[in-house]
């Protein structure tokens, strides 16, 4: 397998003051550019399409028969040689193709007769994803490709199971697959597919109009099958009495990693990143806390490695040091770095979205104008054009500078999901 | 080598302690060199990450008597590899220094003789051409029996402090600096020099870009007992007074040269060690101390 080389860079102000303890550091995270990658051929790729059969993909009819169209569209672009599967989702969960429960190899035979097998899906029933998650793991983990990638498309809200039972579904499936997820109309969660998409490392989003969810499910495949590398992981090591205080994705978009954290040694810890193809770049916001030493000295506050293969038999892809240095010199100490100062912007903005939303609808108008004003501020403020776009939809601005904003009467649906779905997306800091 | 921290015997290959992350030292962060007769202490201070003064210390039997030879060179930061600049100078300078001892040559002309060998050296340090050709301050003393032979260029500084029933404690060398060449324009009082901001900017130095720069020779006689003081400005930015100076090392210096270097460079890391430090001093007259450390001491260090 020819795997991508891997760049870390560090951005930061190595410099604190007098008993400071708080180092903060901006991981920019980049594989090379080999071309079009012809990835993971002895590792093996799976692919898993979930799509929603319950009843109420029927209402409009065009759903369904949009569904079946974008699977189809999905099954066209999986690589020859790539092991893969579509279930039908509803209160329960059914393979329908292959229908044996296990994943076939895609060429062109079993790529017709998969698609064959989609145009005859039909809708009826309810909805209970955990049940979806549950049998794309058992299908996954029957096969022994690694590369493990899944599409959840939905509809609805997840009424026929308890909130528990698709948390621990989503639980057992961490680590195993990543899973992107798409809702279709406006009646579904975007919360409950945020929580599905974050554990399982892969996106969310609205698709509003059907027509265009055929284009979308191709786009998600082809970047599945540009994947090369799985199950790549930060390893953050910390010096003794040192302790992470977050581990945050902030580019493309926001993710917490923090909790994610798995012990790889007594001063290092593994927060997982998923699978790369080539090309790719993101940037991760380190916060350690380490004990101050002394004005002069300096500190090795984190070695922050790339590594894949797993605890056993980890193999490093890069590497990175995040130093403390104390001074005396307030110039230095007190200089904020812009790289850092951007992306705390960019993951309030994605906060004051969310609260701003989430306070619109409870009817608190003066808060959902305070937190989506400032949201239009700081989009104004870092050149986060998408995001401003999405927000003129939901608000007046008045004055986009100082993020003054009106609360808009009626507001469509899909734009107030738009929004929500995407306020995590953010941009690099202007050239 | 273990961490001085923590004892940890692991220190990754960046020098870094694998278990509390600390930097181990470098080896010229602090260095004390003593020969006897005479001793010299080198020390990063508090607000740099590197040490860039430089001490070559050395000394001579002749027939005629001890010799006593110091050169205390502070690399100029803004140049190119200071550290090194340093300390490849002090090193070039005590070698042609100490072989015009032995062979008793003029001291003077050796001392103009060792410049030049400093600012090959660093020449030398400057291949291939890079942007900020390496410089150094310059300062050589070389003291026998009758009479201390000085040589500079920038503003490290020599000192005498005398112990004598009538002590007089005097600065002998004159800064190459924007300062005092306002002091001698009648433009800035002495006093004031330290709290201009053109105290610490240099007008001579040796260094791979300033080949013609005429070095300043001196020749003092001491007048009666006493000790020479060579430092850099880390010092003197702290103390810049002769007599008080005197005040701080004597008598100690008479008789434990290493152990007065030791407490003047503490002095100046308590007054706040904004800058790297070096403290040079040399008993006088030329004899070997009661405190000095084994008999076999070597007869030329650096560091």
């Amino acid at each position: 397998m020819s795997q991508p080389d891997f760049t870390l860079v560090v951005d930061q102000n190595e410099y604190l003051p007098d008993g400071g303890q708080d180092v903060s550091a901006i991981i920019t995270v980049t594989s090379a550019d080999t071309g079009p990658a012809a990835p993971a051929e002895d590792m093996g790729a799976a692919e898993i399409i979930m799509v929603d059969c319950s009843g109420s993909m029927s209402s409009p009819p065009t759903k369904i028969a949009q569904a079946r169209t974008a699977t189809s569209a999905a099954v066209d672009v999986i690589r020859d040689g790539v092991a893969f599967a579509v279930i039908a989702g509803t209160q329960s969960a059914r393979p329908v193709f292959p229908r044996d429960g296990r994943l076939a190899v895609a060429d062109a035979q079993t790529r017709e007769a998969a698609k064959h097998a989609v145009a005859g899906l039909e809708v009826g029933d309810g909805t209970a994803i955990g049940q979806w998650l549950r049998l794309a793991h058992h299908m996954f983990t029957s096969d022994p490709a690694a590369l493990r990638h899944a599409i959840l498309l939905t509809d609805g809200q997840n009424q026929h199971e308890t909130p528990e039972q698709l948390d621990a579904a989503i639980s057992r499936c961490q680590g195993v697959f990543s899973c992107d997820c798409r809702g279709i109309g406006t009646d579904w969660e975007v919360g409950e597919l945020r929580r599905i998409s974050s554990a399982l490392l892969g996106t969310v989003d609205i698709v509003p109009d059907p027509a265009d969810l055929a284009a979308d499910f191709a786009a998600m495949m082809a970047a599945a099958m540009g994947k090369a590398v799985a199950d790549v992981s930060l390893r953050v090591w910390t010096p003794q009495h040192a302790a992470v205080r977050f581990m945050k994705q902030v580019a493309p978009e926001v993710a917490d990693l923090t909790g994610r954290r798995a012990q790889s040694g007594p001063q290092a810890g593994d927060y997982p990143t998923g699978a790369w193809g080539p090309g790719e770049s993101r940037d991760y916001h380190l916060g350690v806390r380490v004990i101050a030493a002394g004005v002069g000295q300096e500190m090795l506050a984190a070695r922050v490695s790339l590594v894949t293969g797993g605890p056993s038999a980890p193999e490093v892809l890069g590497q990175a040091l995040v130093r403390a240095i104390w001074t005396a010199d307030e110039a230095l100490s007190t200089r904020i770095n812009a790289h850092i100062a951007h992306y705390t912007g960019q993951a309030e903005l994605a906060q004051v979205i969310q609260e701003g939303l989430e306070a619109r609808k409870r009817g608190d108008e003066d808060t959902a104008t305070a937190k989506l004003g400032r949201a239009v501020a700081l989009a104004e403020q870092s050149g986060n054009e998408d995001t401003a776009k999405l927000l003129a939809k939901v608000v007046d601005v008045v004055d986009a500078a100082t993020g003054t904003v009106r609360l808009k009467k009626t507001v469509d649906d899909a734009d107030e999901m738009a929004l929500d779905t995407r306020s995590t997306k953010t941009v690099r800091t202007r050239k | 080598m273990a961490c001085p921290f923590c004892s940890s015997a692991h220190i990754s290959p960046e020098g870094y302690c694998e278990s509390c992350g600390r930097k181990a030292p470098a080896r010229r962060d602090h260095v004390e060199l003593d020969l006897g007769l005479l001793a010299g202490v080198t020390d990063r201070g508090l607000r740099h990450r590197r040490n860039e003064d430089a001490m070559a210390l050395a000394t001579a039997q002749l027939p005629s008597g001890p010799v006593a030879m110091a050169v205390v060179c502070d690399g100029v930061s803004s140049a190119s590899r200071p550290d090194e600049a340093s300390l490849a100078a002090a090193q070039a300078a005590a070698s042609v220094l100490l072989a015009a001892v032995r062979t008793e040559e003029d001291l003077a002309g050796a001392s103009a003789r060792a410049v030049k060998s400093a600012q090959e050296a660093l020449i030398r340090l400057a291949e291939p051409p890079e942007t900020g050709a390496p410089a150094a301050t310059y300062l050589s003393a070389v003291l026998t029996a009758d009479a201390v032979t000085l040589c500079w260029l920038g503003d490290s500084r020599a000192y005498w402090l005398g112990a004598g029933a009538d002590p007089v404690a005097q600065k002998l060398t004159r800064d190459d600096s924007l300062a005092e060449e306002m002091v001698g324009a009648g433009l800035l009082a002495e006093a004031d020099v330290l709290a201009s901001p053109h105290a610490h900017v240099i007008t001579r130095w040796v260094g791979a870009d300033l080949r013609d720069a005429a070095p300043h020779v001196s020749r003092f006689e001491p007048p009666g007992p006493g000790v020479l003081l060579l430092c850099s400005d880390g010092l003197w930015n702290y103390e810049p007074a002769a007599e008080a100076l005197a005040a701080r090392v004597l008598p100690l210096a008479l008789t434990d040269p290493l152990g007065a270097a030791a407490s003047l460079v503490a002095f100046a890391l308590d007054a706040g060690g904004g800058d790297n430090v070096t403290v040079v001093l040399v008993p006088s007259p030329l004899a070997r101390p009661a405190a000095a450390g084994p008999e076999d001491l070597p007869a030329v260090a650096s560091a």
